[in-house]
């Protein structure tokens, strides 16, 4: 009888087990893998450091492997260099196609962003699909960190690219629909607001400021209003950050702003540490002369030069400094890995290739200055007392304390170019109020560049077109 | 031995395809080339035509034209008001407001065309308006609401936040009326206003005192509406005055009190006292 019902027990076992498909797919069980890994709290937490890895990027010249995720170390060629304030210091090869306007669909450095900041959402996804792991008194936190980095990302690609494949969740290999249709940038927006919102609503302060926080996500969420057009909202936000309990204000000297971490005026920036092969970056010592992989990059262009000559205050001598090394040409001064004596700039990092300075992605002059863009709600000027105290605040610290009395749109968007020059947001600022066509045009047109209204969105990258078998369509222009 | 049959065999085979190129060389020189050349391919990537128009910058008569055709070379543009263009990305200033048909006609240089058609409307914009709205009950008459109705208070009411304030009648500053906070300091006086946001706007009123006790007459601006608690009305002050001139309990003072109204679409005014039997009279409000 024992033997029956060990037999049955048997059998009920196999047909069980029949339902399942452990023959074909067998549960890993020695080691440690994406399945079986999220279990406590910490190891949640390590998925969402792993989010700020893949935002972080590889140092380029630690980790020479080709096809790397690079990250935001890369975003300065899509931006500032797309735009009127820096270019390649020789003027050739890949990376001068973003100063000329002639960026190729094969152009491999579009296709390193585009490729890491899908990993980075991937990476979110990741970590809000294992949340069932979290505590319940940690997981509202846990998840509004994750959507904020998912949400940043988005954000860069929607501004890069226009309508975007939008992976809201871990998706197969075989789900190439998802991986390759193209939204329409309206509701990859929706998604970023809704993400953003959730962020806001469970984020707090008091963290390290290379780390998600209400005050970041406020800030971020307020630049998409703003890019959206709901003026009112973003202001609501910003005057929340402005808060004076919220602590946070300008630095009193510029410098320290890049060369004093951890100040009160960085709201969120990419967190990197010297001398780590891991966890440093190279951009620093792209922009040298040929002391990274490049024999310079993000030059400053005589135009950024001439215009920051006249409209930078103090902040010119802390933008820009003459290449010792090839008179006439121009290197940026934020972000110095190997510092600058006579500028009082400290070395950072004793090995300028893995430099340690953070990348700095939104600052409280930001802030400010978006305040009187929320102010002006699309107009050509406002003299609002609160717009004005705001603008003000930012030209004071710049040693320019003449009384403004009225701002017009024109100003507002040459105080961006000043305070926030090589910093990665001209090319969004020009495109968000209005300025793109006339000013780039012009730019190009001075500077004999090949410059086309369809040059305001990137290229997708053409290998992405080729895995997605027809589904991806390329933008116009290109 | 085996290799040289080989050899010859390729070479007859060469021959018979030369005889047949020649062949075919003589047969197509009679023709007019109507059929494709050898080896061309079909052209799987006719013009497409496509564009987008957005208003100038500062000026919204012109507006420029982004070209997003697809495999095109040449270009012809008509605006829809008798204007055109060759060139890839015009820009095209438009006389009068309305609503233009643009076309935009492609072409390849096999001769292939596309046409896109959009309309662009052209309108001026509108110059935003500052409101500037009346304080109802100003100056605390009798009789200033609609019909000659009210009792110069009536404005000024909202019991959640203390009693209604009283009239007096000696001293005014004009009229025959003043609002009159006894010195409990139990009477509130209180009005939401409608303003544009972000406004600059100076609130203007008089106050007098009197002379014995001290305390304060305290006139605030307040952001939004609807305020049913004290601690939220002095929570949402965007400008206040605490007004502590005991000169003379005859003579009414003038404050003006500047504010921006911030990021509303209402504020409220709000004024309360405390300690001393104070006055105000003749509230407006005025742009700086």
């Amino acid at each position: 009888m024992k033997q029956i019902n060990l037999l049955l027990i048997a059998v009920f076992a196999l047909s069980f087990a029949s339902c399942e498909d452990t023959f074909l797919a067998p549960e890993l069980e020695t080691g440690i893998n994406a399945e079986n890994y999220y279990t406590t709290d910490s190891e949640i937490q390590a998925g969402i450091l792993n989010i700020y890895d893949g935002i972080q990027g590889v140092n380029a010249l630690k980790i020479t492997n080709n096809n790397l995720n690079h990250g935001v170390q890369v975003e300065f060629y899509l931006t500032e260099m797309r735009s009127d304030n820096t270019e390649t210091k020789s003027n050739e090869g890949e990376a001068a196609q973003f100063e000329s306007f002639t960026i190729e669909s094969t152009n491999g450095i579009v296709a390193d962003y585009y490729r890491s900041y899908y990993n980075v959402i991937f990476r979110a996804n990741l970590v809000l699909d294992k949340l069932d792991a979290a505590s319940p008194e940690k997981k509202a936190a846990f998840a509004a960190e994750a959507k904020f980095l998912r949400a940043y990302a988005y954000f860069n690609l929607v501004r890069l690219f226009g309508d975007v494949p939008l992976v809201a969740g871990l998706i197969s290999p075989l789900d190439t629909e998802t991986a390759f249709t193209r939204v329409s940038s309206s509701l990859v927006y929706d998604f970023i607001v809704s993400d953003l919102q959730d962020a806001v609503a469970n984020l707090s302060d008091g963290g390290a400021n290379d780390q998600a926080s209400k005050a970041a996500a406020e800030g971020i969420l307020a630049k998409v209003y703003l890019t959206l057009g709901r003026y009112s909202e973003a202001q609501t936000l910003l005057e929340s950050i402005m808060s004076p309990s919220r602590g946070f204000s300008l630095e009193n000297d510029f410098k320290d702003v890049f060369y004093n971490e951890g100040n009160n005026e960085v709201l969120f920036a990419i967190g990197y540490v010297p001398s780590s092969n891991d966890d440093s970056q190279n951009f620093s010592a792209e922009w040298l002369n040929a002391v990274g992989r490049t024999s310079g990059v993000n030059y400053v262009s005589m135009d950024a030069k001439a215009f920051l000559d006249t409209h930078g205050g103090n902040r010119t001598a802390l933008s820009y400094r003459e290449d010792a090394a090839q008179a006439g040409k121009y290197q940026v001064v934020k972000y110095l890995p190997n510092g600058d004596a006579a500028l009082g700039i400290p070395v950072t990092s004793s090995d300028p290739t893995s430099a340690g300075n953070d990348w700095v992605v939104l600052r409280y002059s930001d802030v400010l200055l978006m305040h009187v863009e929320a102010i002006m709600a699309g107009g050509a000027s406002t003299t609002s007392s609160n717009a004005i105290a705001s603008f003000q605040a930012v030209r004071n610290r710049a040693g320019l304390t003449d009384a403004v009395t009225s701002i017009s749109k024109q100003e507002l968007a040459d105080e961006r170019r000043a305070e926030l020059a090589f910093e990665n947001h001209r090319f969004f600022d020009l495109v968000r109020l209005g300025l793109a066509q006339d000013v780039l045009s012009a730019f190009s047109a001075a500077n004999g560049l090949g410059y086309s209204t369809t040059d305001l969105l990137l290229p997708i990258p053409q290998v992405e077109i080729g895995l997605s078998n027809g589904l991806l369509s390329q933008n116009p222009g290109y | 031995m085996k290799q040289i049959t080989n050899t010859i065999k390729s070479n007859i085979f060469n021959l018979k395809m030369l005889s047949l190129v020649a062949l075919a060389g003589f047969m197509f020189s009679c023709e007019d080339n109507v059929l494709p050349e050898a080896n061309s391919i079909e052209d799987l990537t006719p013009p497409s035509a496509m564009f987008s128009a957005t208003e100038s910058n500062g000026d919204w008569q012109t507006y420029d034209f982004s070209n997003q055709s697809v495999s095109s070379t040449t270009y012809a543009w008509t605006f829809g008001d008798g204007n055109t263009s060759t060139a890839k990305e015009p820009s095209n200033t438009y006389a009068a407001e309305g609503i233009y048909t643009v076309t935009l006609t492609s072409s390849d240089a096999n001769g292939l065309t596309s046409t896109f058609s959009s309309d662009v409307e052209v309108v001026e914009p509108l110059v935003p308006v500052i409101l500037l709205p009346e304080i109802l009950e100003a100056s605390f008459e009798d009789g200033m609401l609609d019909g000659g109705s009210g009792d110069g208070r009536d404005s000024w009411r909202n019991s959640d936040l203390g009693g209604v304030i009283q009239i007096t009648s000696s001293p005014t500053n004009s009229g025959s009326q003043a609002a009159k906070f006894p010195s409990a300091g139990d009477r509130i006086a209180y009005q939401e206003l409608e303003v544009s946001p972000n406004q600059d706007y100076v609130l203007e009123y008089w106050y007098t005192m009197k002379t014995s006790g001290t305390g304060h007459m305290t006139v605030s601006v307040l952001a939004g509406d609807s305020f049913t608690d004290t601690s939220a009305a002095v929570a949402a002050t965007i400008a206040t005055f605490e007004g502590t001139d005991q000169t003379s309990s005859n003579d009414y003072v003038k404050v003006e009190l500047p504010f921006n109204s911030g990021n509303n679409t209402k504020v409220s005014i709000y004024m309360f006292n405390a300690g001393v039997e104070s006055r105000v009279d003749d509230v407006s409000l005025r742009l700086p």
